[in-house]
């Protein structure tokens, strides 16, 4: 068997050696694709990676998520509540026409109010009231002092007023309204095939790299690789972490790895005094004990779960965000292994008899989600609590796991998530994932858990006001170490992102996991 | 074969003990010897199946009994207890030889319950159809027709994504998915029945619809029946399988064997070959003895395969 393996790379590689790439093409395979073009209709990783390319924004991030000039040359809070940008002139879109604060006034207008959007960017242009001062200068005031203005403001792609007014969904998905300003032209879209892009040559930045690019969606994991490895396509993103191994003796594949702001961690049900998935209690809810919930982070082997199921390729977690991200806390520790103590503290907390428990996770949304599902369960089964397992495909997972249940609450007890910083630093988790369940004012948008804490939401809400960073961090820092050692949620690890290329080709990871041809480097 | 007896003797001494037609059915069935070896594995894949709990090392659906530090170890392996990985272990540390064992206990629970519950459901519905004829066998033959016309895997998925996970569920989609075929099968033959004049005689006694269909029909019509029987199994099977492969069926905690290929797929290109292989080799051995026992009853049963 080993030798036909063998064999069979050996002529993959000899195909690979006859075939050269066109210098100036580029074939993108990957995992997951977008659900439109339409820049502000989902806010999903696919569809901002693929809108990156097409249009700008105001503020750009780099690889690490730090800020830059975009469409906007410079910005700078004028007082505590108003920010002034100042636009770069003689930036054209690509039907030639020119772009202006119309545009951007335009995009704000639109942005939240997109038909049937699955996922709003309203919460970027929320309480944001912008005005043109003329045409290269905006003010946007805020209600109350508001630190993250630039960062909300990367997140919205800028799109021509002249093309957008009257545009629907399905005239950017078409091509008809897909004009911006960015790298990158929109030529096709044929959903679940393909997503046709050329280069603009008249781009007012670093100009593309290359003329055309067909980027493919492979969802299958060894599909992906087994494309890559056969010339199909000239990268891949997500490579899975069982096929690193024999990549790296690979001459003819180039890894790039990096680690991402994408915490993998265990969300409980913090609320329900009788939890639908919680059996063999006699109608109680341990998880709200934090002795129960300590003793879960206890039974959880987080190096056996990145040695064994990451293949290594992950960093074991003890909080929302790995070093070096702004608000990241020196004082809290990755939770050790101990099974002893687990069952100690379990029966302190009156459940040494143990109790049942259902986690529910995704099998398609994080790398090895289901694997990792199962592992948990075997360290559970072993403190004596009866674990069951049930994953699902992420397009079913999540609208459960956020509504499934009676008047639109969580529906399951104990699941398996992800959270990636979109700003970049701790207070998207910590708004997120940890503050009080609160609709209105969105708070605790993801807060599956409907962990509510009066001090967290107290101290998150001041940082969110604190203008001054060195204070913001404080704050921030002091938040995360408050709920993580409340158990609000329980970390497992930071995913590694591993993109792969022919070579010549490399890519510099991005913490965002986004796949950004711009962040293709030819060697 | 029947003419080295003669008819006196036949008739004479009544139902002859040498030539019983479960006797001649047998001896029949014993002229293919690679039929005989289909149907000795598939006893020998029951008994594995039914015992799996006694003679399986480990019970791989229980997750307090893997561990995932012993996960894809090589065949041959010793493990951290210090048991011995025969076929090796998945990802998660299961024995492969105990999961095959348990993968093929559901293989083929599912493979018979669903196509014993099918015969049953589209045996009826086929004889009333037939016997009945008119406006209600045209409407049932449409649906039959309706359900046909769309490939079984495509119903089966949609099924199993609205009912949901676990092995009843999966039994019933598949019967769902199946039925048409016997429904199809049993009115052809029962239609020629209907028109024979054994049937006539019974009606004219008046015997009631259910004592026609059922008592003097349904055994005339057993024999491709059978043969139906034994293809529908095994393509129950290979649908559980793809089901599973395709991650939709039985819990991850519970493999069957299409759950284990699907998860040897993913280390497929690493050289972990022992994952998917053996739980291929199980289900592949399966499906070829029933389609061969499946073939050999076809060539007993058909008269006019008949030497």
């Amino acid at each position: 068997m080993k030798r036909i393996t063998l064999g069979l790379l050996g002529v993959v590689a000899a195909v690979l050696l006859a075939g050269t790439v066109g210098a100036a093409d580029l074939r993108v395979g990957l995992k997951l694709e977008p659900s439109s073009i339409d820049p502000h209709y989902h806010n999903l990783g696919p569809n901002n990676s693929a809108a990156r390319h097409i249009f700008d924004r105001l503020v750009h991030t780099n690889e690490k998520q730090q800020l830059g000039p975009g469409l906007a040359v410079s910005w700078k809070p004028l007082s505590d509540t108003v920010w002034e940008f100042k636009l770069r002139q003689g930036v054209k879109f690509h039907d030639g026409s020119p772009f202006t604060a119309d545009d951007v006034l335009f995009t704000f207008e639109r942005a939240p109010n997109v038909e049937a959007s699955p996922s709003s960017f309203a919460l970027y242009t929320k309480g944001k009231t912008l005005k043109k001062i003329d045409d290269f200068t905006i003010h946007i005031t805020t209600e109350r002092p508001y630190p993250l203005m630039p960062n909300d403001v990367s997140t919205l792609n800028i799109i021509s007023k002249k093309h957008g007014e009257g545009a629907k969904t399905a005239d950017y998905n078409s091509g008809k309204a897909a004009i911006g300003t960015g790298p990158y032209k929109f030529v096709e879209w044929v959903p679940g095939d393909r997503l046709v892009l050329e280069k603009n040559p008249d781009y007012w930045g670093e100009k593309a790299a290359f003329d055309h690019v067909v980027i493919k969606p492979i969802n299958s994991d060894p599909t992906r690789v087994a494309a890559l490895l056969a010339g199909d396509v000239d990268m891949i993103d997500q490579v899975p972490t069982a096929d690193i191994g024999h990549l790296k003796t690979n001459p003819e594949v180039v890894l790039s790895q990096g680690v991402s702001n994408r915490v993998i961690y265990l969300h409980l049900d913090h609320d329900r005094d009788d939890s639908p998935f919680v059996t063999g209690t006699g109608g109680k809810n341990p998880l709200k004990d934090v002795r129960v919930r300590k003793a879960i982070s206890k039974a959880i082997n987080r190096p056996a779960i990145v040695e064994k199921v990451m293949e290594g390729i992950a960093i074991p977690a003890g909080q929302l965000l790995p070093e070096g991200f702004f608000g990241v806390s020196p004082n809290l520790k990755v939770e050790a292994y101990d099974p002893e103590g687990a069952k100690k503290l379990l029966a302190e907390a009156g459940w040494g008899g143990g109790f049942g428990l259902t986690l529910h996770g995704p099998n398609d949304r994080y790398i090895n989600d289901d694997k990792i599902a199962q592992a948990i369960g075997q360290m559970l089964t072993r403190v004596g609590i009866e674990a069951k397992i049930e994953t699902m495909p992420r397009s079913v997972y999540f609208s459960r796991a956020s509504r499934g249940g009676p008047n639109k609450t969580p529906e399951f007890s104990f699941i398996l998530v992800g959270w990636g910083a979109g700003t970049g630093e701790a207070s998207s988790p910590l708004k997120s994932l940890l503050h009080t369940y609160d609709k209105a004012r969105g708070f605790g948008a993801s807060n599956r858990g409907r962990y509510s804490n009066p001090e967290v939401d107290k101290i998150i809400e001041d940082a969110l006001a604190t203008v001054d960073d060195a204070k913001r961090e404080k704050l921030l820092q002091k938040a995360t170490e408050i709920a993580i050692n409340d158990l609000g949620i329980i970390p497992l690890h930071y995913q590694v992102n591993t993109w792969a290329t022919r070579p010549g080709l490399a890519y510099t990871p991005r913490t965002d996991e986004a796949t950004l041809l711009m962040n293709v480097v030819k060697k | 074969m029947a003419t080295t007896e003669t008819f006196p003797v036949a008739s004479s001494e009544g139902v002859a003990q040498a030539e019983s037609p479960l006797k001649r059915f047998l001896s029949d069935y014993c002229d293919s010897k690679v039929a005989i070896g289909a149907l000795f594995v598939i006893m020998a894949i029951a008994f594995v199946a039914i015992f799996a709990p006694l003679i399986s090392p480990q019970n791989p659906y229980d997750l307090g009994e893997i561990d995932i530090l012993d996960g894809r170890q090589p065949p041959g392996s010793i493990g951290l207890t210090g048991m011995k990985f025969v076929l090796g272990t998945d990802d998660q540390g299961r024995d492969m030889l105990s999961a095959i064992f348990y993968g093929l206990r559901i293989s083929l629970a599912v493979g018979a319950m669903s196509g014993f519950l099918a015969l049953c459901l589209g045996m009826s519905i086929g004889l009333v159809a037939a016997y009945f004829g008119g406006r209600v066998d045209t409407i049932i033959m449409r649906i039959v027709d309706l359900q046909l016309s769309f490939p079984a895997i495509l119903v089966a998925l949609v099924l199993v994504a609205v009912l949901g996970k676990g092995v009843d569920k999966i039994i019933i989609a598949l019967v769902l998915v199946q039925w048409a075929y016997y429904a199809r099968t049993v009115r052809g033959s029962a239609l020629v029945e209907r028109e024979k004049e054994y049937i006539e005689a019974a009606i004219c006694l008046a015997l009631s619809h259910r004592r026609v269909v059922f008592r003097h029909m349904l055994p005339n019509v057993m024999p491709p029946l059978i043969v139906v029987v034994t293809v529908q199994v095994a393509h129950a099977i290979a649908l559980e399988a793809t089901l599973s492969f395709l991650g939709i069926g039985l819990p991850v905690t519970e493999p069957s064997l299409g759950l284990l290929i699907a998860t040897g797929f993913d280390y497929m290109l690493t050289g972990n070959y022992w994952i998917s292989f053996f739980p291929g080799i199980a289900l592949l051995i399966t499906i070829f003895s029933i389609n061969l026992v499946g073939d050999q009853l076809r060539d007993i049963l058909n008269p006019r395969l008949q030497k």
